[in-house]
């Protein structure tokens, strides 16, 4: 966490003392390191400890304390904000970490029949392969594609290409998903500072969040996200902006089908298509970075990284806009953010 | 304790701390009444385990805590008698386009060309009734639709509100079926709305969906032809038929925008060539 607040206070060219509020995002502090009050944790690693506070909503942390800096900053309360988002999952065993996980779902509904977080997106990719014929060798195409973007991501945690038939041969986790279709516990941390005082390159054109039921069982349909829907739409209208303007996406592919699905909710292929944009590369860069499978998924740091990683991308390629989903459970939370390049 | 239908399945090689260790087949299961549960799945031959198969439920140790205490839960059991629904109910022909472009007329002749294949599915409607109505729509008030709704007897739905009320109008599942245990298929005259719900309720594959075009090389001429036919008509005020066309304007776009709806587009130019050619595709569907 230290050492992504250091660069992000050397990146955005200002001192530590500029920043006046800070915002945290974690989802499982208390379960993994013993420690909540994180946002004061995070205010005690600057010397003037400006007010803090810390958001959670599961997966979807990093987006929702981007979200929330974004009301502080238009309501004035806050000038600079540190956004840092957290996550240290490899101490923790295995089952410790699953069960911890499962608190994205619902407690009551979800959890009693001994359902995981990769067993709900069984579920999830099991219907839709019913609904829309999907193959498990064309659902291959989601990892190996990701794994083969993040050779190149010095901030990966896997920088390894692996060939498409092998996804579907890694050991199974939640039938039909393998352990190469889900995304890894992972340690890591990301941090932006927001400003309204400070002059950058990058600004951030629409921040939304929605919300859905956080069970399943309370959906109409298992292959399509309302939240992500709606998020999107709210964020398109807020950037005055269509679809086909955006060049670099950072989608939330904590499972590969989940990646299919979120293309199809935003609109950028009809539903049971979203496939044929991995299938055919471009003209949108869909997780350059190696997404949520190959980078690592430190899960309230995934939401801020996306930012990052859009951002980065839009400097090296010139062109206008990016957008990062970010969801949390099964898409319960999502957020979305439009950054724009204002020196294209 | 209610039987249920299996909606999705997995099987989970890793269960949660607390469950029996090995793989765990889990299910979501859509109940009788409706609602939507999650629980284990057991049967003595796992081939058996499908999407639509028929669950009985049952009783069963799910785990023991770290205390000791034995933990009861509903498991689900696939039941041999029950066989998998299934999947394809049958067709359903359906028509749609904008107002105007002539699908009354069209299903008029098809139900003499074709009519001891194919019958119409009343609509069932809280809108007040007018002469010329009888053959394609059932009145019924507002509480009563709003009870067909909530007992889950209706296939599909849509509000469409108007300057006066909100008018339902919706295809009861229980119409549908009888036609097709007549041996006949159904056909329907419906709008955007409807049809993604017939679609979402009896699966994509079931319908056989026809788009019905206005001749016309651009939208504005397509748009132009159907003032001229609302016009000639003579059915309704200037006002509702500006409102027609703003309607006709949101149809054509929808053929574009989720054009993995329709089967086929056709322009109705000349009426022969249009039922020669829609006879022609629901004949095929007969005979296979």
């Amino acid at each position: 966490m230290d050492e992504a607040i250091t660069s992000a206070i050397e990146n955005a060219g200002c001192t530590a003392l500029d920043i006046d509020t800070v915002i945290v995002g974690n989802m499982l502090g208390e379960v993994t390191n013993n420690q909540a009050h994180l946002g004061a944790m995070a205010a005690s690693l600057l010397p003037h400890h400006p007010p803090s506070l810390r958001a959670e909503a599961a997966c979807a942390s990093g987006s929702v304390a981007v979200h929330t800096a974004c009301a502080l900053l238009e309501s004035g309360k806050a000038q600079t904000i540190l956004v840092v988002g957290v996550e240290k999952m490899t101490d923790t065993p295995a089952g410790k970490i699953a069960h911890a996980l499962m608190g994205a779902a619902d407690a009551e509904k979800d959890a009693p029949s001994g359902l995981t977080f990769p067993g709900i997106f069984g579920l999830i990719a099991q219907r839709y392969m019913h609904e829309y014929g999907l193959s498990r060798d064309r659902l291959n195409i989601v990892s190996a594609l990701h794994h083969k973007n993040a050779v190149s991501n010095p901030f990966a945690q896997f920088r390894n290409a692996i060939p498409t038939e092998k996804i579907s041969q890694s050991p199974k986790v939640a039938e039909p998903l393998c352990m190469l279709d889900c995304s890894p516990i992972s340690d890591g941390a990301a941090a932006v500072i927001l400003s309204t005082k400070m002059e950058s390159p990058m600004s951030i054109a629409a921040s939304q969040i929605a919300s859905d039921t956080v069970s399943i069982t309370d959906r109409a349909t298992l292959t399509s996200f309302a939240a992500t829907k709606d998020a999107m739409e709210a964020a398109l209208a807020e950037a005055s902006l269509r679809r086909e303007d955006i060049d670099h996406l950072e989608l939330h592919d904590c499972f590969s089908i989940a990646a299919i699905i979120s293309l199809e909710d935003m609109g950028f292929a009809e539903p049971g298509q979203g496939i044929s944009l991995y299938e055919k590369v471009g003209p949108l860069s869909i997780n350059a970075s190696g997404g949520l499978k190959a980078c690592g998924h430190p899960v309230a740091a995934t939401g801020i990284k996306q930012i990052i990683d859009v951002s980065k991308q839009l400097s090296s390629s010139g062109k206008a806009y990016g957008l990062t989903q970010n969801f949390g459970g099964a898409a319960a939370t999502c957020g979305i953010h439009i950054i724009k390049n204002t020196q294209p | 304790m209610q039987e249920g239908t299996i909606v999705s399945f997995t099987t989970i090689h890793h269960p949660p701390e607390g469950f029996p260790a090995g793989p765990r087949i889990i299910g979501l299961i859509e109940l009788h009444d409706g609602t939507k549960v999650t629980g284990q799945l057991m049967s003595s031959d796992s081939s058996l385990i499908k999407i639509g198969q028929t669950v009985l439920p049952k009783m069963r140790l799910s785990a023991v805590n770290a205390q000791g205490l034995r933990l009861y839960d509903i498991a689900y059991e696939v039941s041999a008698l029950h066989p998998v629904k299934t999947q394809f109910p049958g067709y359903i022909v359906a028509l749609t386009g904008p107002s105007g472009v002539g699908k009354t007329t069209i299903s008029l002749v098809l139900s003499t060309t074709i009519g001891k294949d194919v019958e119409r599915v009343p609509i069932v409607t809280t809108r007040e009734a007018k002469v010329g109505d009888e053959d394609e729509y059932r009145h019924i008030s507002t509480e009563d639709f709003a009870h067909l709704k909530k007992e889950n007897l209706l296939a599909t739905s849509v509000s469409i509100p108007s300057s006066t009320e909100k008018r339902w109008y919706g295809y009861r599942t229980s119409d549908i079926e009888a036609i097709w245990a007549k041996g006949k298929i159904p056909m329907v005259i419906t709008e955007m709305n409807l049809l993604q719900g017939l679609s979402s309720h009896f699966g994509r594959r079931s319908i056989l969906s026809f788009g019905l075009l206005p001749p016309g090389k651009s939208k504005r001429q397509m748009l132009s032809t159907l003032l001229h036919r609302l016009r000639d008509r003579g059915r309704d005020t200037e006002k509702q038929i500006e409102d027609r066309l703003k309607n006709a304007e949101a149809d054509l776009q929808f053929f574009t925008d989720r054009k993995e709806l329709f089967d086929h587009l056709i322009v109705n130019d000349q009426l022969e060539t249009v039922i020669e050619h829609l006879s022609g595709r629901v004949r095929e569907h007969v005979q296979s």
